[in-house]
């Protein structure tokens, strides 16, 4: 049904709510119409609009067969909206729409729990302990070339460490704190990759002891090679990403270049919403 | 009494599950086998249900889409990318 007879569009809502641009005004048009149109809160869940901006549906539940027959009885409603014109997207927030670095790259990053947790038969403890993460790894132009040159910049070291070594399987995660890394070797022979990394807050709540394996070819100045592995165990959740099993579990996190044939490549990193600055220079 | 022989046991585990045994001690070395076991494991696999949605990633190229083809708007809204992150 989505594929053939609606326009699937999914954002990160956090984006929309704020940006002050011709897409942020569409979505609050359609969002305002609905219960959550608080703009200084979240609006997330699920919404069916024409192309004027008439909202049809807000549903924020996650039940599938419910959903579904919303989106039944919402079709058999739809009616075409009359002489509605596309938008023009004018001067875009900056802010809020923030681009890979140009003459850099995108590293697909995802993680798994590899174990841990207590046998469950509710449905949605069991998506989320077998969930793969996902999100996306910028590398700047000059961390680029230093890999050419078979250096890992310290740049990149602690953006690969402090924002995507997170158990991001359940929610959103916290990310490390600068302070938080404990001890980070990195080795690059040119080809090979090997590291060691201790992440661990300051109460010990939460941490992460990983080994790191990467395989990276460059040809021409540019990668075009970024198989990467941490393997290691880690303790502890986030506000976000809570039920996570007791006690140290087995995670890890893969990375891969991103070769833009997939519609979530384009996505900014997480650790980059809403201050890119802090995430990239 | 039945007393399971633990050593056994792990072996077993060990090779019934080699994919989901982790590093459990930073004496033992992530191996390169291992890391493309780990590797290809964590991959998302092509024919998954939700990746065979088109899904757009800016609500104005949706908008237009929804105009030239006439049909609504579905916006899976999240705190966090829908298609990262979460």
């Amino acid at each position: 049904m989505l594929r053939t007879q609606f326009i699937a569009v999914a954002i990160d809502q956090a984006y929309q709510r704020r940006q002050q641009d011709a897409e942020g005004e569409f979505y609050r048009k359609i969002a305002g119409q609905g219960p959550r149109s608080n703009f200084q809160s979240t609006t997330q869940g699920f919404y069916i609009a024409s192309a004027d901006g008439t909202l049809l549906l807000y549903n924020n539940n996650r039940d599938p067969e419910k959903l579904n027959r919303l989106m039944q009885q919402r079709l058999q409603e739809f009616k075409v909206p009359s002489a509605v014109t596309p938008i023009s997207p004018g001067t875009l927030d900056a802010r809020y729409n923030p681009s890979p670095p140009k003459g850099g790259c995108v590293v697909r990053v995802q993680a798994r729990v590899l174990g841990g947790y207590l046998p469950t038969t509710d449905r949605w403890k069991k998506i989320f302990q077998s969930s793969l993460s996902r999100d996306n790894l910028w590398i700047s132009a000059a961390e680029q070339q230093a890999l050419t040159k078979g250096q890992v910049t310290q740049s990149l070291q602690q953006r690969i460490v402090r924002f995507h070594l997170v158990d991001n399987t359940r929610g959103e995660p916290p990310m490390w704190k600068k302070e938080e890394i404990r001890q980070l070797k990195i080795t690059f022979d040119g080809t090979t990759l090997r590291g060691t990394v201790h992440l661990e807050t300051a109460d010990g709540k939460r941490g992460y002891e990983a080994q790191l394996l990467g395989k990276i070819e460059v040809r021409g100045g540019k990668v075009v090679l970024f198989d990467m592995v941490a393997d290691g165990s880690f303790w502890g959740q986030g506000p976000y990403s809570g039920i996570a099993p007791k006690g140290r579990f087995p995670l890890a996190v893969g990375f891969r270049l991103a070769d833009g044939t997939d519609a979530a490549d384009q996505i900014p990193p997480q650790a980059s919403r809403g201050w890119v600055q802090g995430y990239i220079r | 009494m039945y007393r399971p022989y633990l050593p056994a046991l792990a072996l077993t585990l060990t090779i019934c599950l080699p994919g989901f045994i982790s590093l459990s001690s930073a004496e033992e070395v992530l191996t390169e086998q291992r890391f493309r076991q780990l590797h290809k494991q964590l991959q998302p696999a092509d024919d998954e249900l939700w990746r065979t949605i088109p899904w757009r990633t800016s609500l104005l190229d949706a908008q237009r889409r929804a105009i030239t083809e006439k049909k609504p708007i579905f916006i899976w809204a999240m705190d966090g990318h829908p298609l990262g992150c979460t």
